[in-house]
């Protein structure tokens, strides 16, 4: 339970695999919820790294909602689209985020499309 | 100075007496001239105490706040740390007496060296006073760090329950909701108990103690055990309270989650008041000081002191805020048919007698001046857009007329659409469903504190939430503010803000319909102007833990100890003997004192209801307050939020 407050310290690898060890410490609490957030958590990091190496664009760290409303506002929609389907967005909030982040680029076409 | 303390029926300024007598003995413990070494939390609650003035009769020449690196150079004698006892405090303590060490010892070394001894410096005498407790651990940090021996004086300063008002004492321990309930770490408890033997030993023996909650058994335990320790060391005076009521937070979580809507508690909601203090966007200030004689725009906050001495604050102060538009301008009448009065002045002394009554009136003046400003910024963020609402602006010309401009006030949704789902939660509609409000201010990312807010409502209105939805709306949180989160959702469970639903049926409602917490036929206005019942202070909802207050008074808990039972914690009472010949004659009318003591924090609406009850004719108690920290939502949270370092990649 209380491998989760040192996960902050160190650099990604370690971090990941402190996360690791802090679902196995929830499950052993039976903590069903908190195990399966630190997992999708995990699922995130790695998917932002990879998304970083291959884009340039710092996401590392940053909240689900935050990177699609970056990825959405750099026009990497196919990538967001993934990340609502991977971690089952609701359907209000991504077309929230989705509305919001095209209004702001002035990106009418795109919202002509949906 | 302080004179609003010893209006009430209780002189408090006796306390704040007791208070400032064992600072300059301290301080006339350490001769010659001084620096104090501030940790910078403390100078708010000290300002209270002791004006600066106070500490400059008794050689104090210098004051800074704590930091790392090496103290500021002074030509002093003594340094004194006046910190409360933590041990990253120690740290920065230790580091500033080694360089200060360090340094000293290289200059001594350079002097000796040039022969130049008569301009060698003084060696410094450190002191450290804790407040308001030494702690063991601390010393052996300094000790650890090998600067334990360089203080002469190590000593504390006995700080537990704070004088802010006429009728209010607060301990402005920040932590201890948390402590307590989260930490399980009872410190402050000590220091509350500690503190309450401070007050019975300048106010006399409380003969009755009530309480609810496991807090305050603990406290009433120490109290009864550290009076027995005592016991003959007291000296006996005439009680001045009646009752003590120990109050657990919570025994009352949903109160300070509610919006308050008393007039100083829309300031703390807005703006926060931080030590009797509040800080106010400079803007509206800025006008009439212009007005006046062209000063430069003020850029820093506007600082303003909020209590009992200005008269019109008192007035208006636990008011809902509907009414004090009105009486506002009410007031701004009396005051300019007072200053059109001298037209009426025929001899001299009459002109005299209304010279004499200037000075007090401009006071006024200016005090209604600030307060108008002040309504004006709340009522920015507050107003309906349902109801046109006017408020009167004053402008003063020439200092002596006053005009009335009424001016259409900007609307705002935002705030109302708020405090509609916060009363359909109070009154149980829909509380077991997901709430598409907090939904859409989730999806727009609102400030996160506002969603915990109505999340931790909603779950205390439902008697917790059904595991699914307590899991929805944890993983929206979680997705939209960032996984470092689960820490302070984890939090809010552990101290049963959020929970899931047992298979316990809810009882909400039914501790709703026996303590009466919501009052369907309080219309606003008439709530506003001409309150009859202590729901107003949330314009509907009665603070549980004033209701029960209330209740004990009359006509006692035994009447609800149904519903007392549902509420978490044991509920008890104790007799505290008095020695003989000190049973208080009660004279026929006069009133009972009991002072209230919430463990875990107080708001200013719960505050003011409490006054209010004071003030009801038939109710024959006046209540003093008594808290360890003066909260509100938004601070009562974010005290249990748990914020990891931004990591670093």
């Amino acid at each position: 339970y209380y491998v989760k407050a040192s996960y902050n310290e160190p650099r990604l690898e370690a971090r990941v695999a402190l996360l690791q060890s802090s679902v196995d410490e929830f499950n052993k609490a039976k903590n069903e919820f908190a195990a399966k957030a630190t997992e999708e958590e995990m699922r995130l990091l790695r998917f932002q790294r990879k998304l970083e190496e291959a884009k340039g664009e710092p996401l590392l760290g940053f909240s689900l909602h935050d990177t699609i409303t970056a990825l959405l506002s750099v026009g990497l929609h196919k990538h967001a689209e993934q990340l609502y389907k991977d971690f089952r967005v609701s359907d209000k909030r991504f077309w929230w985020l989705k509305l919001k982040a095209l209004a702001e680029k002035g990106d009418w076409d795109e919202l002509e499309k949906f | 100075m302080a004179s609003h303390l010893s209006y009430s029926r209780v002189n408090l300024n006796i306390l704040r007496e007791a208070a400032r007598k064992d600072l300059r003995e301290f301080l006339d413990k350490c001769s010659g001239s001084k620096a104090i070494v501030w940790d910078e939390y403390l100078t708010g609650p000290f300002g209270l105490i002791a004006q600066y003035s106070l500490l400059k009769e008794h050689e104090v020449e210098k004051m800074f706040t704590l930091k790392g690196g090496h103290i500021p150079s002074a030509a002093v004698k003594n340094i004194v740390f006046f910190v409360r006892p933590r041990l990253e405090l120690m740290d920065i303590i230790a580091e500033n007496i080694a360089r200060f060490n360090y340094i000293h010892s290289h200059l001594c070394n350079l002097y000796i060296q040039n022969k130049c001894e008569d301009k060698l410096q003084p060696p410094r005498d450190f002191h450290i006073l804790f407040v308001p407790r030494r702690s063991l651990l601390c010393e052996q940090r300094l000790k650890e760090k090998g600067v334990l021996n360089s203080f002469t004086n190590i000593d504390e300063y006995i700080l537990d329950l704070i004088p802010y008002d006429s009728d209010l004492l607060s301990m402005e321990s920040e932590n201890s909701f948390r402590e307590c309930y989260l930490e399980n770490d009872q410190t402050s408890l000590y220091h509350t108990a500690k503190g309450l033997m401070t007050l019975q030993a300048l106010y006399g023996t409380i003969p009755q103690i009530f309480g609810k909650g496991e807090c305050a058994r603990h406290v009433a335990n120490m109290m009864l055990r550290m009076k027995r320790e005592f016991a003959g060391t007291l000296i006996p005076t005439l009680p001045v309270f009646d009752t003590l009521l120990l109050l657990d937070r919570n025994v009352d979580l949903l109160t300070p989650l509610a919006t308050q809507l008393t007039y100083e508690g829309l300031i703390d909601e807005v703006y926060g008041i931080t030590n009797g203090y509040v800080k106010l966007p400079p803007e509206k200030f800025a006008q009439k000081k212009q007005e006046e004689g062209g000063k430069d725009l003020p850029t820093e906050p506007k600082k303003l002191p909020l209590n009992s001495a200005e008269e019109l604050y008192a007035e208006i102060r636990d008011k809902n805020f509907n009414a004090v538009g009105a009486a506002l301008s009410k007031k701004a009448k009396i005051i300019s048919a007072a200053f059109e009065e001298r037209h009426n002045a025929k001899t001299v002394g009459e002109i005299k007698q209304f010279v004499s009554q200037l000075p007090h009136m401009q006071a006024a003046r200016s005090s209604l001046a600030n307060h108008t400003s002040i309504a004006e910024l709340v009522k920015d963020i507050t107003s309906k857009s349902k109801k046109q609402s006017y408020l009167f602006i004053f402008v003063s010309r020439n200092s002596r007329s006053v005009i009335l401009n009424s001016v259409l006030m900007q609307t705002s949704e935002v705030f109302f659409e708020n405090l509609t789902v916060e009363q359909e939660f109070m009154t149980g509609v829909d509380t077991d469903k997901v709430c598409t409000y907090i939904e859409d201010c989730i999806a727009q990312k609102d400030p996160l504190i506002k969603i915990l807010r109505l999340v931790c409502m909603q779950s205390v209105c439902n008697n917790g939430l059904k595991q699914k939805l307590l899991d929805y709306y944890k993983r929206e949180i979680i997705q939209t503010y960032g996984y470092e989160h689960i820490l302070t959702l984890n939090n809010l469970e552990k101290v049963g803000l959020l929970k899931p639903q047992s298979t316990m049926r809810n009882n909400y409602p039914t501790i709703r319909k026996t303590l009466k917490l919501w009052m369907e036929d309080t219309n606003e206005q008439a709530c506003g102007f001409n309150p009859n019942d202590i729901s107003y202070v949330y314009s509907g909802y009665a603070p549980l833990s004033v209701r029960l207050t209330q209740l004990l008074a009359r006509p006692g808990w035994r009447s609800i100890e149904e519903v007392l039972k549902m509420l978490p914690g044991p509920h008890f009472e104790e007799r505290q003997q008095l020695p003989a010949g000190l049973h208080k004659k009660r004279q026929p009318g006069e009133n009972r004192t009991t002072l209230v003591f919430f463990l875990g924090g107080v708001t200013y609406a719960e505050i003011a209801a409490l006054r209010f009850l004071s003030q009801m004719e038939d109710g024959g108690t006046e209540y003093i307050i008594a808290t360890t920290k003066l909260i509100n939502g938004t601070s009562w949270i974010k005290s249990l939020m748990d914020h990891p370092e931004a990591p670093l990649f």
